[in-house]
């Protein structure tokens, strides 16, 4: 399968001169899986980007078919949502995938995102294509052609976000983001989530520092991030959701420190990269 | 009086290497009176540098006080509010001016913004001393020094345009709208181009007519008019049911009520730097031909303008 990021950045998009080489939008990934099937992560603003790419082929010409996973309905997950062209194509069929709070909640958040005060299209049963949704729960699984995809709920400062593992044909990508992990670091069954990925997008809003006087945000810095990639033995960490206000010299900033830390810890043969919209990764 | 522009995007934000030179954040001007009144015009993405700039002043010990007129309650022009760090700190005054509705009051669609499941801090939450004041069409109020005067925009909802006159000077906002011509917009989702709902008859063509003469009234004789021209006209003709105008609409609202200078705004996320040269360019020479002594500027961010007396 190949991932490809389209919004990295948490919280608001930061347009202007300082995010040019990671991007600016928020939370937006992309699969291509081995059998052509896609699978969208979030819908940040990043999604507008990944709608313009798709509509040059078969959701352009109201055929295509995506599974979008969505870890929790903060805006800087959603907000892409109006954006994203090939929604407003009769004929393309989507099915939304997220929290185990029920399909109910997954609609009530798009309608209300599209209420007439808001946006123009009123409802989401305006756009056009077709639209469905499924609540996945901890124990359940979702299948998109040979590939399997589960989930874990993690804290997110009073709520929570699903992370996600999608595996196919033997590779494995493991999505973690907007995880505030607590005292005693990441759970069990999230390790057990991510364990031996081939990649980790895992949640990487903040430095140590500025992590420790934001704690009750319910975001990750670099050390949670080091650290699951260490105990779930993943092959290749990217960091991602970085604070609005990093720009792109603190970010190099993290992944050279990011870098130190995995061989400071035994984690030499970890991979680390900065997630940049744009990127394409093949496992 | 001080104009400065912090967000100048329709739509969404789009960060990139393309929109580095206008600026991909959505829309927020902000207007200081000499004697330091502070509007601030909408609540798009570019609020958020406006707030973090103000908590280096008296906002950051709570003795700030900012009206903040919104044009709309579309995304794009409140989706920065829940970043605007001066909400949560306590003492500080904010004053949100809105049109009324009939089916929802203000603060609870702002309010709404910052629900669960959507945002973290919850709306109760914010410490600062936030009024609401809804306004009918055409309302004229005064905020300390400052003089605002309204109109009814033609756009999905029905939008606000002010005019802001301080220190011997006036700034008109008139963002968003559609010209004033094809479609009278209400509360009805429009579906196509073509939808006949959408045709204006006699009384509805007679609605649009008034409405922009009101509109050209309140731009009279400004000292720069800041107006919505998210389209091309090739654009506009495939979308005129989305509620946006074409540097021609505006050109010929601000020449008709003798403005000084027209700052195009609103610019279409899709559109490069480049492109925004390309629009300016084409609607200088148009101005040269039908507007001739009317300044043509485009809006990008951080572009700062020092109006009448400072």
């Amino acid at each position: 399968m190949d991932v490809t990021f389209w919004g990295v950045r948490g919280s608001i998009p930061s347009p202007g001169p300082a995010t040019v080489r990671y991007g600016g939008n928020t939370a937006c990934v992309s699969l291509r899986l081995g059998d052509g099937g896609i699978i969208i992560i979030d819908c940040g603003t990043g999604a507008r980007n990944l709608g313009i790419a798709l509509l040059a082929a078969e959701f352009g010409k109201g055929e295509g078919r995506a599974t979008v996973l969505l870890s929790h309905a903060h805006w800087d997950h959603i907000q892409g949502f109006p954006f994203f062209g090939p929604f407003y194509v009769p004929g393309n069929h989507f099915t939304i995938v997220g929290g185990s709070q029920g399909s109910d909640l997954l609609e009530r958040v798009l309608e209300r995102q599209m209420a007439a005060q808001f946006f123009p299209v009123q409802s989401y049963r305006n756009m056009g294509a077709r639209i469905e949704m499924h609540a996945l729960s901890e124990a359940g699984e979702v299948r998109v052609g040979r590939a399997r995809i589960s989930a874990h709920a993690n804290p997110h400062g009073p709520t929570q976000a699903l992370a996600f593992r999608v595996e196919e044909d033997g590779k494995a990508l493991a999505y973690a983001s907007d995880v505030g992990y607590g005292e005693g670091g990441p759970a069990d069954a999230a390790i057990r989530l991510y364990r031996g990925a081939d990649l980790l997008i895992h949640d990487c809003t903040f430095t140590p520092e500025d992590h420790a006087l934001r704690v009750t945000r319910g975001l990750a810095s670099l050390d949670d991030a080091v650290e699951a990639a260490l105990r779930a033995q993943a092959k290749r960490l990217a960091l991602f959701h970085y604070d609005q206000d990093y720009s792109d010299h603190d970010v190099d900033g993290l992944v050279l420190r990011g870098r130190r830390l995995l061989d400071e810890r035994g984690g030499a043969g970890i991979e680390i990269l900065g997630a940049a919209e744009g990127l394409s990764l093949a496992l | 009086m001080r104009v400065r522009f912090w967000g100048v995007r329709g739509s969404l934000p789009v960060p990139g290497a393309r929109t580095e030179r206008y600026g991909g954040n959505t829309s927020c001007v902000e207007v200081t009176s000499a004697a330091g009144t502070r509007i601030i015009i909408d609540g798009g993405t570019g609020i958020r540098r406006l707030g973090k700039e103000l908590m280096r002043s008296e906002f950051e010990s709570g003795k700030g006080q900012a009206h903040i007129l919104v044009s709309h309650t579309h995304w794009d022009h409140i989706q920065g509010l829940p970043f605007f760090a001066p909400f949560y700190r306590e003492g500080n005054r904010l004053f949100v001016y809105a049109r009324q509705r009939d089916d929802q009051n203000l603060r609870s669609v702002f309010a709404s913004q910052a629900d669960a499941p959507f945002f973290p801090v919850s709306f109760q939450s914010t410490r600062a001393n936030v009024s609401f004041r809804e306004l009918h069409d055409g309302a004229k109020f005064e905020i300390e020094d400052v003089r605002v005067a309204t109109t009814r925009l033609n756009h999905p909802h029905i939008a606000t345009a002010y005019c802001v006159a301080a220190d011997g000077a006036r700034v008109a906002y008139i963002s968003d709208t559609a010209p004033f011509s094809d479609i009278l917009f209400g509360q009805e989702f429009l579906s196509g181009p073509s939808s006949s709902r959408a045709r204006p008859g006699k009384a509805d063509k007679a609605r649009l007519t008034s409405m922009s003469a009101a509109v050209v009234r309140l731009c009279e004789g400004a000292d720069l008019v800041i107006y919505d021209t998210m389209f091309t006209a090739e654009e506009y003709r495939q979308f005129p049911h989305f509620g946006h105008s074409r540097p021609s609409d505006a050109i010929a609202v601000a020449g008709k009520a003798e403005a000084k200078r027209l700052a195009l705004f609103h610019h279409a996320p899709d559109r490069s730097d480049a492109e925004v040269d390309a629009m300016l360019a084409g609607a200088r020479s148009q101005g040269a031909r039908e507007a001739k002594r009317l300044d043509i500027i485009a809006a990008f961010e951080g572009l700062d303008l020092l109006l009448g007396q400072v």
